[in-house]
């Protein structure tokens, strides 16, 4: 446990050398002030009654402060999915490459620790850089927003779950990525086209009507099987935080299962490499 | 730690494969070396030699083609073995978002030095390898010199039973080099097995007691530095003598170099020495000089790699 401790702290100290941290945290603490003083509700007998923007009110209704509230979760959440996990991509490519260089993995190595050790501590560091920053960014938002509507809903915690969740599962291709060619550029092209191609794999009902022939059918569906379900999940996500019903875990086990996989592969490949 | 060795490696190869064209390179080939405990070992060799590959498979950064390494008996590629090892790596790249605090703490944690003995192991090494003041301070600050003091440092900190250093002096300067060497002089009177793959040969000279040297990926020479460099003859100096006797003392001399008119015999034993100053007195033949000779290190490192 401490050798896992001093490796997160190694990854903590490296994010915020490179300003890594520091970014994301701006980003989510301009997005927590945004809520905190631009955003004015003003609500009666449970409803909103005016909503101002730089001091500018919309229009007058008497829209429930719950759809109100539920509307803004949906909004941080998909951003958070979206832009959130993208920048967090970007931000922590490099982690990994890093820790290879020469004359530094050397080191790392001749220490009375595994390389799966090394692997996995950089990782878990990694994720938990990004997941603080989920954490305070959902937590800020959901207190604001409770201390001024009233309405402390839970399920919007949801997407610190999801959001963490995903950004696991897609740094494992970044882990592949970083072992496999020591290239933070290549880890993010990789991930982001596997983010991008998500949406579009995932129409799975229009593409089996689409496609002529059978073995393409199973082409698309075995493609839809294997890769993470980042488009999935973020409708979960949604139709969690909107109290809509959603279908099955699939997204999650088999997301899951992705990312266990490369992440095998890639402990598979450290452990063998020369350096 | 009941082995009398501290690396004993047996058949230790290792062949690199290009992956694409299928080449391959034989960096060590049935590498067989035991370094005794306690001693000061210096490993030899020519660029290329495969010194560095060597080291590598001692620490399992690179894992043999064939044969295997043992650390004070126990299996290299086993991590706890390498509990009893402090490195120090020659191209090092400490991350520069350390302190040299810093520094010392994530390595010494790693290699399983308890926070409280660390708080006071910290100052203890800044203070042995002169860096009392600059622990606090951003190790990208640090010349060439100061990084090189602070990686024998955390080579050090878990107190290990044997010290690997490449080019431990590398961009050191005389007094921080003296420095060094006063402290491993040191952690070797404590009994610590000191491991140094270098080129400076004067140094390994100075400082080692057995030496092995490499050449094309095998052990070329192994031995005790004394025995390797101590009363190899005597070099007699005479003006150049008649064809009859320069072949005379020949015949019984190991080598014969001629410079400004001069010709040096070197003779194997006191003998052979004698025999040939009588046959140049017999002949009313001077003698320039006659001393007796020892091979430097670099006389024996640049017979065996031109063999």
């Amino acid at each position: 446990m401490p050798v896992t401790l001093a490796l997160i702290r190694d990854t903590f100290r490296e994010a915020l050398a490179r300003k890594i941290f520091w970014g994301l945290f701006a980003l989510s603490t301009l997005m927590i002030l945004f809520f905190l003083f631009v955003l004015k509700i003003d609500i009666v007998q449970g409803a909103v009654a005016t909503l101002s923007v730089f001091g500018n009110a919309g229009p007058r209704g008497s829209q429930p402060v719950e759809q109100l509230v539920r509307g803004v979760y949906a909004g941080i959440a998909t951003f958070l999915y979206t832009w959130g996990v993208f920048l967090s991509v970007f931000a922590s490519a490099g982690l990994i490459p890093s820790v290879l260089e020469p004359g530094r993995i050397e080191l790392l190595l001749s220490k009375p620790v595994s390389r799966t050790h090394i692997l996995l501590g950089r990782y878990l560091g990694n994720v938990l850089v990004v997941s603080s920053n989920f954490i305070y960014l959902v937590l800020g938002v959901w207190t604001i927003l409770g201390v001024k509507t009233g309405i402390w809903s839970p399920v919007f915690l949801v997407s610190i779950a999801t959001t963490a969740f995903i950004f696991a599962t897609l740094l494992t291709v970044v882990v592949l990525i970083g072992v496999l060619f020591e290239s933070a550029a290549l880890a993010i092209m990789v991930t982001v086209a596997l983010m991008i191609i998500s949406p579009i794999v995932a129409q799975t009902n229009i593409m089996l009507r689409l496609l002529s022939s059978e073995w393409s059918r199973r082409l698309w569906q075995g493609i839809y099987y294997v890769l993470p379900k980042v488009w999935d999940l973020g409708r979960m996500t949604l139709n969690a935080i909107q109290d809509r019903s959603f279908s099955g875990f699939m997204p999650i086990w088999s997301s899951a299962l992705f990312g266990l996989i490369m992440m095998g592969i890639a402990l598979r490949v450290f452990s063998r490499r020369d350096f | 730690m009941d082995s009398a060795f501290a690396i004993a490696t047996q058949g230790l190869t290792k062949i690199y494969r290009s992956r694409w064209t299928g080449r391959e390179v034989h960096a060590i080939e049935g590498v067989s070396l035991q370094v005794p405990r306690g001693t000061i070992f210096g490993l030899l060799g020519p660029n290329g030699a495969g010194k560095t590959t060597f080291v590598k498979t001692l620490l399992s950064a690179v894992h043999p083609t064939a044969g295997g390494a043992l650390i004070f008996g126990r299996d290299a590629r086993i991590p706890d073995a390498r509990r009893t090892i402090g490195y120090l790596p020659e191209n090092h790249r400490f991350p520069t978002y350390f302190t040299g605090a810093g520094m010392l703490d994530f390595y010494a944690s790693l290699s399983g030095v308890e926070t409280v003995r660390r708080r006071t192991l910290i100052p203890e090494m800044l203070e042995l390898v002169g860096l009392r003041d600059w622990g606090a301070v951003r190790i990208g600050k640090y010349s060439k010199g100061m990084l090189q003091r602070l990686g024998l440092a955390q080579a050090l900190i878990h107190s290990p039973s044997m010290l690997i250093l490449d080019e431990p002096t590398d961009g050191v300067d005389p007094v921080g080099r003296r420095q060094i060497r006063e402290i491993l002089t040191r952690f070797e009177s404590q009994g610590v097995t000191i491991f140094i793959n270098s080129h400076l040969l004067a140094e390994v000279e100075a400082f080692c007691r057995e030496v092995a040297i490499l050449h094309k990926g095998k052990v070329a020479l192994t031995g005790r530095m004394q025995d390797l460099t101590a009363g190899k003859g005597y070099r007699l100096t005479v003006p150049k003598p008649s064809d009859a006797l320069t072949d005379a003392l020949r015949l019984r001399a190991a080598s014969m170099a001629a410079r400004n008119g001069l010709l040096d015999f070197q003779f194997a034993t006191r003998e052979l020495a004698n025999e040939a100053v009588d046959l140049l007195r017999a002949e009313r033949c001077e003698i320039e000089a006659l001393a007796p000779t020892t091979s430097t290190l670099e006389d024996v490192f640049v017979r065996t790699v031109e063999k």
